[in-house]
């Protein structure tokens, strides 16, 4: 049996490489991404390897210091949104009788709301920050959390040692410290990297549209939609150095996360048994 | 019951959601760098009375409420409509777009997965999962850029933007295959995104139906594999699916947005996004409240649909 599946292996190689673009950039980065360092939307050369945008930045420096961007919403987003999924689901499951009931069908409500449209309306009205953008996706995020860990606590909280502990006069605050946030570790780290991947995905998805700020450097404001069809970027050229380099790094990020997910999902998700 | 309390509770967020955020609702008509600046206080002061916006929170609220009830959703800032007529006429289409788009990933994975999991291990298994796995990763914004720049403006094989050509005058047919044409593009890339789910569900469904012996019994008797396959191991295995489809409905709508947004579909979609950029507050809250409708019915007939399906579901 071999102990780093190949999706796993795969997935965090990507995450490494990446992790290192990002803490390196400042190093590797050819060029200052902000700076007009060539002429508008050069064709790649020598000098610029992915060529300029629209308004003559470096592309491939643009997109360095993209990945650092991206990676901060992975993880501060991830947190947020694993970190109070876990706290309500795991309380709420201990605690049980009425209190769980109100919770859960407070959290109905809540999954009913389309993700995508509150997340685009709060961030609109809230303001195009990166510090709102990553409490945004977070606190839209937790409530699915919340409902996996709550499970998972009802049948913990069922295990001998729990009951025991409980027995013996083990608070909440002890309980969820020793035994129930130890044993649910698995399933909290493969929720923080299936949504620290999906992180990844929205933030880009909100410069695509327009909402973040224009002057930040993200991959998201390089694929940016309205930009690129107001100037009439999509019929030239330009898309093969400007677009396509933007897309292909949100898309390897958000499948390495996944792929690290599958991997490091404990067997929870049924849909994904691989059969007999 | 459920429904109903959803229902009520999505009114409620949808109503207090704009307003607790940062940013006046006249404020693109305030700030002094909006081309839509009112720059005579007592002109500004009118407008707000107008739309009600100097009145306690709860009374709006109130006023709100008696509107919907009378099918009024208010009149958008924006564009000085009733919101109501600007959400009705672009309803249609976004349905059109995420029925569709459903109808084809549904297919397409059900398909996938009965195929995948009749021949499970083997390569024809190992290359479907890693192509529905690749396909459910990349951003739809990015595919839909991709598919717009190839297909629509350097083959020209799809239209470009809208749902309808312009100024057209067909009749009937040419105009069912004017929508239709115009549908393709949007409606396949907003599909993509959903094709893996109903895959894996049914490859693992059927892998576990597979071990039935109902099919032992229908190999017995002489049946083919495909009327195995098909009429057999997937009608049981498809139940998940339906509730999948549920399910993705309340994400489809979301992910319309950018869709609609690159092919310029005339959806609640682009009218969502052309209401945060106008800080337009009814017509915000109506497309909410149209898109919360929608998944919150959608589950409703899942639920209905299930039960019937599944009788063993009517007991528990």
């Amino acid at each position: 049996m071999k102990r780093w599946p190949k999706l796993l292996r795969v997935g965090l190689g990507v995450l490494v490489f990446l992790g290192l673009v990002a803490l390196l950039a400042p190093w590797i980065s050819p060029y200052d991404p902000t700076a007009l360092s060539g002429q508008p939307l050069e064709p790649p050369t020598l000098h610029h390897l992915l060529g300029t945008d629209d308004l003559g930045r470096d592309v491939l420096s643009q997109l360095i210091w993209g990945a650092r961007a991206s990676l901060v919403v992975a993880v501060g987003a991830a947190g947020l949104a694993v970190g109070v999924g876990a706290l309500v689901g795991v309380t709420v499951g201990l605690i049980g009788g009425r209190t769980d009931f109100v919770a859960m069908r407070i959290l109905d409500v809540l999954l009913a709301i389309p993700v995508v449209p509150l997340l685009l309306v709060v961030v609109a009205l809230a303001g195009p920050g990166r510090a709102t953008i990553i409490l945004a996706i977070g606190l839209i995020g937790w409530p699915r959390f919340a409902r996996v860990m709550r499970s998972q606590a009802l049948t913990l909280r069922q295990r001998g040692y729990v009951r025991a502990a409980r027995g013996f006069g083990g608070g909440l605050v002890y309980l969820l410290r020793r035994h129930m946030l130890p044993a649910m570790a698995p399933v909290i780290i493969a929720a923080f990297v299936a949504t620290a991947g999906i992180a990844v995905g929205l933030d880009s998805g909100l410069a695509f549209l327009g909402l973040a700020d224009p002057t930040s450097v993200t991959w998201g404001n390089l694929l940016n939609t309205t930009r690129l069809s107001q100037e009439g970027l999509y019929a030239s050229t330009a898309w093969v150095w400007m677009v396509l380099p933007a897309g292909a790094a949100v898309t390897i990020t958000v499948l390495a996360f996944a792929l690290v997910g599958i991997a490091t999902e404990p067997r929870t998700n049924p849909s994904w048994s691989r059969g007999t | 019951m459920g429904y109903l309390v959803t229902l009520a509770a999505i009114i409620t967020i949808n109503f207090f959601l704009p307003r607790m955020m940062p940013g006046d609702p006249l404020h693109a008509l305030v700030d002094p760098s909006s081309p839509t600046y009112v720059s005579d206080a007592s002109m500004r002061g009118s407008l707000a009375s107008y739309y009600g916006l100097n009145q306690p929170l709860i009374v709006q609220f109130g006023s709100y409420l008696n509107g919907l009830v009378h099918g009024d959703l208010g009149r958008s800032i924006s564009e000085n409509l009733p919101v109501g007529s600007l959400v009705v006429g672009a309803l249609p289409w976004t349905l059109l777009l995420v029925a569709t788009s459903l109808l084809l990933s549904t297919v397409v994975g059900v398909v996938g997965g009965i195929h995948s999991a009749w021949r499970r291990g083997r390569s024809v298994d190992r290359g479907l999962l890693t192509m529905f796995l690749g396909i459910s990763n990349v951003a739809t914004y990015v595919v839909a850029t991709i598919a717009l720049i190839v297909f629509a403006v350097d083959l020209k094989w799809f239209p470009i933007a809208g749902a309808t050509t312009p100024f057209s005058n067909f009749g009937a047919p040419q105009q069912a295959v004017d929508v239709l044409y115009h549908l393709a593009l949007p409606a396949i890339v907003l599909s993509l995104g959903f094709m893996t789910e109903s895959y894996l569900l049914m490859r693992g469904g059927m892998v576990t139906e597979l071990g039935s012996r109902y099919l032992l019994l229908g190999r017995a008797k002489g049946l083919s594999d495909r009327r195995l396959m098909y009429a057999h191991a997937a009608r049981n295995a498809m139940l998940p699916v339906v509730t999948l489809v549920a399910l993705q409905l309340g994400v489809a709508v979301g992910t319309t947005v950018f869709v609609e947004a690159v092919f310029a579909y005339p959806g609640i979609g682009g009218l969502l996004s052309s209401a945060i950029g106008s800080r337009d507050y009814p017509l915000l809250q109506g497309c909410l409240l149209v898109l919360g409708v929608v998944v919150v019915t959608g589950n409703f007939a899942a639920d209905k649909l299930y039960r019937r399906l599944d009788p063993r579901t009517v007991a528990a």
